[in-house]
């Protein structure tokens, strides 16, 4: 693989992200353009920003990766990351944006009318985002050594720096933009390997012996819920694996957020369809990186298989083809890196920032601050807490780790979400009760397998895949505490309720939260 | 209900929306479409998973060539996803949207 190529191309990404972003910067001016971009991005863009930001290093390398190793059950990852959307569409969607809340912590203050709650719910934010900006800065990591031979830090370091400068420089409104480039970006450095080895094996100048790579031992390898690459109990972690891809995408603190930017309801559901195309086109090719992987670059299966889809161009092509095709591959690698590094850091900014950072500096300065500032602040202390947690940890599989970030939003957020929106007796001891009980569940589980989890049978799958025992729990903690706590129920229930079903043009007061 | 403080317009405004028998309508509505759908969807995908673990030789049944029902099933959950978010879509404007238009009518022209 050619370094200079790649770092040429790597480069240019960098270049028009921070290009778009600083146009981005001219016309965001208000606190509304910050963090919703003003609610008036068209459903094209929007959804192309969505895709864009959704489409993660797990996504772009990590698939392909975990396909790689462990065969055809892997290909849930992708399956599950659409369903998530659909779910969030039809179970939370519109009535998030009826109420009025900027995030996650707004919803849950103005539906249980508690301070606890909304503390709880902003740790959770912060928790989440940053379990899914390591696997993001490992990434980033990992192309840079495989492109440069450089150690990971530094594309790491590269990547952060440049996620806080475009994230304090612009907000939401730039970063709309810069996703929505992104998206087209990684579609064509993904797509465009495959159809160059098409064209190749068609003219028949090129043996690739794909169906033979599926033959004999690897034949296991492709079956579904084999055990190969070493997973016990195949049925429950593709149960649990599903679950959390189903039921955390509601819970992500990024993907929310975007919903808000939509003018209407109806521009929402548009959409939302959109994007389940676009997210479906995408996916069609990691799989093909890994079947070509398993004939091209078997070595990966037992060494670094996240790079599958980084080395692949050039061990089919060697020479100036598979360097074009490789730069090109880690360029759209980088934007994967930056994109969704960019809208968490927006969402864990935003809280930090209203949440942690208002009330301090109001305290330090007196008031005499701008609110603009406040939010860089927020966003530099928004990407230094995974930084130091990936330069202390170790390697893991990046599709793993972004898959216990969903499960810890399906053990927290999302029963938070169902039930507040359409049960009206979930008490705010309950709220509490489950978002502390699914938490800790599933961070526990998470923290594990950073630090190190056992290696096989029942403990390992529970570990790895937990989504399966603490969702059902954390829903289970809010129904039988909600129960036991009838006193609780806030008062305003049903007057939320109301707020949360009724169409959105009838004016009930709703207002934003107004910001401090 | 607690909050029916007399003398206050806007919470009055809530409670006849809270009372009145179309929201309740409205919302059942949506619950009866949304719920079992959403229930559907989800038996589709781990019934999925259960026919490959449990029934592979027809999941591993040629179709043509090397295309396999699982093969085909496989990629039909994309399509399914796809098919359902249509679906939904399609209700949400001709149905829910109008019936919600209209309740806001009727709750704008009471409290004008």
């Amino acid at each position: 693989m050619s370094s200079a190529m790649s770092l040429t191309g790597i480069g240019l990404v960098i270049v028009a992200t921070i290009g778009i972003g600083l146009f981005g910067l001219r016309i965001s001016r208000t606190t509304s353009d910050f963090y919703v971009a003003s609610r008036a991005v068209t459903p094209r863009w929007n959804a192309s920003a969505i895709s864009g930001e959704y489409l993660s290093a797990a996504s772009f390398l990590g698939v392909a990766g975990l396909v790689l190793v462990n065969g055809a059950d892997m290909l849930w990852f992708s399956v599950g990351y659409t369903v998530g959307y659909l779910m969030l569409l039809v179970l939370v969607a519109a009535p998030l944006r009826r109420s009025g809340a900027y995030t996650l912590p707004d919803f849950a203050e103005t539906r249980f009318q508690s301070a606890m709650v909304r503390r709880i719910c902003s740790g959770l934010v912060v928790g989440i985002g940053t379990l899914y900006l390591l696997p993001q800065l490992r990434g980033a990591g990992l192309t840079f050594q495989t492109v440069t031979g450089a150690p990971p830090d530094v594309g790491a370091a590269v990547v952060a720096v440049i996620v806080v400068i475009n994230v304090a420089a612009g907000g939401m409104r730039s970063i709309t933009f810069v996703q929505a480039f992104q998206y087209w970006l990684k579609l064509t450095a993904l797509a465009t390997p495959i159809f160059v080895i098409l064209i190749a094996w068609r003219s028949g100048d090129h043996q690739i012996g794909v169906l033979h790579s599926l033959q004999g031992a690897a034949a296991e390898w492709a079956e579904p819920l084999s055990t190969a690459g070493g997973r016990d109990h195949p049925l429950y972690s593709t149960y649990s694996l599903l679950l959390a891809l189903c039921f955390g995408t509601m819970g992500l603190p990024h993907v929310l957020v975007r919903f808000y930017t939509n003018p209407d309801g109806r521009a929402a559901r548009r959409t939302t369809v959109v994007v389940l195309a676009l997210l479906g086109m995408f996916y069609l090719f990691p799989p093909v990186y890994a079947i070509l992987g398993r004939s091209f670059a078997p070595d990966l299966v037992t060494g670094a298989a996240d790079t599958v889809v980084l080395e692949l161009p050039s061990r089919i092509f060697p020479g100036t083809t598979g360097d074009l095709l490789g730069a090109l591959v880690a360029a759209g690698a980088f934007a994967a890196f930056l994109s969704t590094s960019s809208g968490l850091t927006v969402a864990i900014a935003g809280v930090i920032d209203q949440d942690l950072l208002r009330t301090r500096l109001t305290r330090l300065t007196g008031g005499d601050y701008l609110a603009v500032n406040s939010f860089r602040i927020a966003a530099l202390l928004a990407m230094t807490v995974p930084y130091v947690a990936f330069r202390l940890t170790g390697a893991l599989s990046l599709a793993d780790t972004v898959g216990l970030a969903f499960a810890v939003a399906a053990s927290t957020f999302c029963p938070m979400l169902v039930l507040g929106i359409w049960w009206r007796r979930m008490s705010t001891t309950g709220a509490a009760a489950g978002l502390i009980v699914g938490g800790v569940a599933a961070s526990a589980a998470a923290l594990i397998n950073v630090i190190g989890a056992p290696t096989a049978g029942w403990p390992r799958a529970l570990v790895v895949q937990p989504a399966a025992w603490t969702m059902p729990l954390a829903f289970l903690t809010v129904i039988v505490v909600s129960k036991l706590t009838p006193q609780s129920i806030p008062a305003g229930a049903a007057r939320s309720l109301v707020r949360l079903h009724t169409p959105e043009a009838v004016n009930v007061d709703r207002n934003p939260t107004p910001l401090p | 209900m607690s909050d029916t403080r007399p003398g206050d317009p806007e919470l009055t405004t809530y409670r006849d929306v809270q009372l009145s028998p179309d929201f309740s309508e409205l919302r059942r509505r949506f619950r009866r479409f949304v719920f079992p759908m959403t229930g559907l969807f989800l038996v589709w995908y781990f019934v999925y998973v259960l026919l490959a673990d449990y029934a592979p030789k027809f999941m591993a049944h040629k179709v043509a060539g090397n295309i396999t029902v699982g093969l085909l099933f496989g990629l039909g959950q994309f399509v399914s996803t796809f098919a359902i978010t249509l679906l939904y879509v399609r209700w949400a404007d001709k149905k829910f949207d109008p019936d919600a238009k209209h309740l806001r009518d009727q709750i704008e022209g009471e409290t004008k």
